[in-house]
């Protein structure tokens, strides 16, 4: 099936077209939601959630993208979303616990391990994704879809709607930062 | 200054992500995604049989009656206070019938 068709059939409401459509993507949405959000269950919530958004508002999309740049950028937009709401619930989850009988922070984040890392790379994957998790958003995004989803750097600067050399410089910064913050960790 | 890892360690964790596999969806993906998508009709239904749903229709209704019967009972009972008016008649099956032209009249007359 083309993009042309898969498109004339999401339009129509076909049911068949729909299930190729998440046959094709759910492991690049998956992939993507579960970099950027180093969490299993959240990122199969967010993959579905991306799905249900593609099959709603499919009559707005235009083509002027490719199709998968555009579900890649409601994943992003998706995860970023959640990651924020996450934050703030984390927030007042530390003031609970100032204020709550014990002192046992109510979130605990535990060490994320990507299931797609080389067995003798996992322990330093681990670091990196702690490390990728204080990231500004727009660095850990082009960061994640170039290292993790493989994507090119006019990949990246469409989903992103950016140009590439901002990609580049993204990333560059990405690196600096995450070398920064490799060093400034605590013996 | 001493650091957690030497430069050599940080180029390890730094490379760490080559030859990444991508992660697959979850199995029955598809299955649960529907699950998720079902219509919102059936979301409606569902939550008219919601039991908070169930129970604060029954209580309205079960308030809407005693109020009526309360009323009913209040107009059923003679008032005392009331002047009795001669010219008036106690309601009679006759009277009704009179009222509303059903007298018991043959086609034949």
């Amino acid at each position: 099936m083309t993009e042309q068709e898969l498109l004339f059939g999401l339009r129509h409401g076909e049911e068949s077209a729909f299930k190729e459509l998440v046959t094709r993507f759910q492991d690049k949405v998956f992939n993507t939601a579960l970099g950027l959000l180093q969490h299993h269950t959240e990122a199969e919530d967010i993959a579905q959630e991306v799905f249900i958004q593609v099959y709603r508002s499919i009559q707005n999309f235009k083509g002027e993208s490719l199709l998968s740049t555009w579900i890649y950028r409601i994943t992003v937009t998706k995860s970023l979303d959640h990651l924020r709401s996450k934050k703030r619930k984390k927030r007042f989850g530390f003031l609970s616990s100032l204020f709550g009988d014990n002192n046992i922070p109510l979130y605990e984040p535990e060490d994320f391990n990507h299931p797609g890392v080389l067995q003798e790379k996992k322990e330093d994957a681990a670091i990196l994704f702690k490390v990728i998790d204080l990231l500004p958003e727009n660095q850990r995004t082009a960061f994640i879809l170039n290292k993790v989803e493989d994507l090119s750097y006019r990949e990246i600067a469409a989903i992103l709607n950016t140009t590439e050399s901002a990609v580049d410089s993204l990333l560059q910064r990405a690196k600096g930062n995450l070398r920064k913050k490799l060093n400034e960790l605590p013996p | 200054m001493q650091h957690k890892f030497s430069q050599k360690r940080i180029e390890s964790i730094m490379t760490s992500l080559g030859g990444i596999q991508p992660a697959v969806a979850p199995d029955f993906f598809y299955t649960r995604l529907k699950g998720k998508m079902q219509p919102a009709a059936e979301k409606k239904t569902i939550f008219l049989l919601r039991p908070a749903f169930v129970t604060a229709t029954l209580a309205v209704l079960f308030i809407v009656n005693v109020i009526s019967l309360l009323q009913t009972d209040k107009a059923a009972k003679p008032d005392s206070t009331a002047v009795y008016n001669i010219n008036s008649k106690p309601a009679t099956i006759e009277s009704f019938a009179a009222a509303y032209n059903m007298n018991n009249t043959s086609v034949y007359e």
